[in-house]
């Protein structure tokens, strides 16, 4: 059941990543929708479900992109991996907390999509960062926080309490 | 070696699935750029495709839904307008039937005024023929009486498809019949020379001695001779001389035409409606508003 939500929300974010991502661009910086659904997945039903459906959706993201097929898949299994990780040793039911896991889950997403880029100009990887990656993690953590506001009004305690 | 990494491997499921999937993702990562291409191909066609088309699909109905609300609101706006507009068009015809480009000078007739413009008035002291620019095309005939506000202006005496000339009160050889609107005496008005034939003045002829003509007096056309209907305002009387058999009556015309610009030729006549219609009677009262009320008798 949760796997089925799961892949919903994950089509969902694939949508919103191509579609509503642009249109609230702020200087740049835009919100990673995939990279949430992957955070909230680990949290949801752990690490390895979420490292497969990071993959999953990596790789339909990475069909836009030939080139590059594969990278996205990585960038996200690892985001999924590494969150599911860290939750079991984190403070669930605060927001400052899931905040700052979905800022650091963003961030390695595009330390580990940029660094395989830019893998023969490791030159522009620490600007390019800085440029896009660290405004457009800001961007991601804010919706983490609308994320847990709506959980904890909707009384799901998984996201929004401490199991 | 390999014994113990699948050992590892299973202890360790979290860690193989991720290193799996990493494995996956090099490995796509380095196949050759046709095969990528054929493999994102048919991730895109099954997975990619089917989102795409919903998403556009709902895009462009929301973009229509915009644009047809953007074209309810302009054609709001031009309904209204034309509602405005239609109101303007509807209040100019009710003002021209009421004060404007009707006339009556009499109970039983009433003229059409065309209005028209002066573009041309050759002469010298005396004014022979005044230019207007309106023709037969336009409803102008032969005969026609020509107005301004102030009174008589003369009658139409040729016509062409787009212009007319006119006649003035004030050519030399103009005669018109006239009466004292307050005494009805009638006589006809005509121009005055002096002794090396310049104009000087007007004067009403054929007045019976010791009519009852005062200074002041309306001059108004007769009617007779059918030409100019009567009522017209022609001028005030500003000489009385007595003569043994008649008066002689100094008039200056109402009109000055040396400032006209703008004329009304009474291009025809129509039989007046009895009373005021309702429509009229409705409109007076919307302009000055309603008038006593009629005291109720026995």
């Amino acid at each position: 059941m949760r796997i089925g939500v799961l892949a919903a929300l994950a089509a969902i974010a694939v949508i919103a990543d191509a579609t509503l991502a642009p249109e609230i661009e702020v200087l740049g910086a835009r919100p990673d929708f995939i990279v949430l659904v992957v955070v909230y997945a680990s949290l949801l039903v752990g690490t390895r479900p979420a490292t497969i459906v990071g993959f999953l959706a990596g790789l339909v993201v990475d069909s836009e992109l030939p080139e590059y097929l594969g990278l996205h898949a990585l960038a996200l299994s690892a985001v999924g991996y590494v969150t599911g990780g860290v939750w079991d040793h984190l403070v669930r039911g605060n927001v400052f907390v899931q905040c700052t896991l979905v800022f650091g889950a963003s961030l390695l997403h595009d330390v580990v999509y940029y660094l395989v880029y830019y893998r023969n100009h490791l030159d522009m990887l620490g600007p390019f960062l800085l440029r896009y990656g660290v405004p457009g993690a800001l961007y991601t953590a804010v919706f983490g926080a609308v994320v847990f506001v709506l959980a904890r009004l909707a009384g799901w305690r998984a996201i929004a309490h401490d199991a | 070696m390999l014994s113990q990494l699948l050992r590892l491997f299973r202890e360790n499921r979290e860690l193989s699935t991720f290193v799996v999937c990493a494995a996956a993702s090099f490995i796509l990562l380095g196949l050759p750029p046709a095969v990528k291409e054929g493999t994102s191909a048919v991730l895109a066609t099954v997975f990619l495709d089917p989102f795409k088309r919903m998403t556009t699909g709902a895009l462009e109905l929301a973009g229509i839904r915009e644009e047809n609300a953007a074209l309810r609101k302009i054609a709001a706006e031009l309904a209204a307008e034309r509602a405005g507009l239609m109101e303007y068009r509807y209040e100019n015809e009710r003002l021209r039937e009421l004060i404007g480009f009707f006339v009556s000078f009499s109970e039983d007739e009433r003229f059409e005024m065309l209005p028209a413009r002066v573009i041309g008035m050759p002469g010298g002291r005396i004014i022979e023929r005044i230019e207007l620019d309106k023709g037969s095309r336009d409803g102008v005939g032969s005969g026609m009486p020509v107005i301004v506000p102030e009174g008589l202006i003369g009658k139409v005496v040729g016509v062409s498809a787009g212009r007319s000339k006119i006649e003035p009160l004030a050519s030399a050889s103009s005669a018109v019949s006239v009466v004292i609107e307050r005494s009805r005496v009638r006589g006809v008005i005509r121009p005055r020379y002096g002794p090396v034939s310049d104009f000087v003045s007007w004067g009403v002829d054929y007045v019976p001695a010791r009519s009852d003509i005062r200074l002041g007096d309306l001059v108004i056309t007769s009617g007779l001779g059918g030409v100019y209907p009567p009522g017209i305002a022609v001028g005030t009387v500003i000489s009385v001389d007595e003569n043994p058999l008649t008066m002689s009556v100094g008039v200056r015309l109402a009109v000055d035409y040396a400032t006209i610009e703008r004329v009304f030729v009474l291009t025809g006549t129509r039989e007046a409606t009895p009373g005021r219609s309702d429509l009229e009677a409705r409109l007076l009262d919307e302009l000055v508003g309603p008038g006593p009320m009629p005291e109720e008798t026995d």
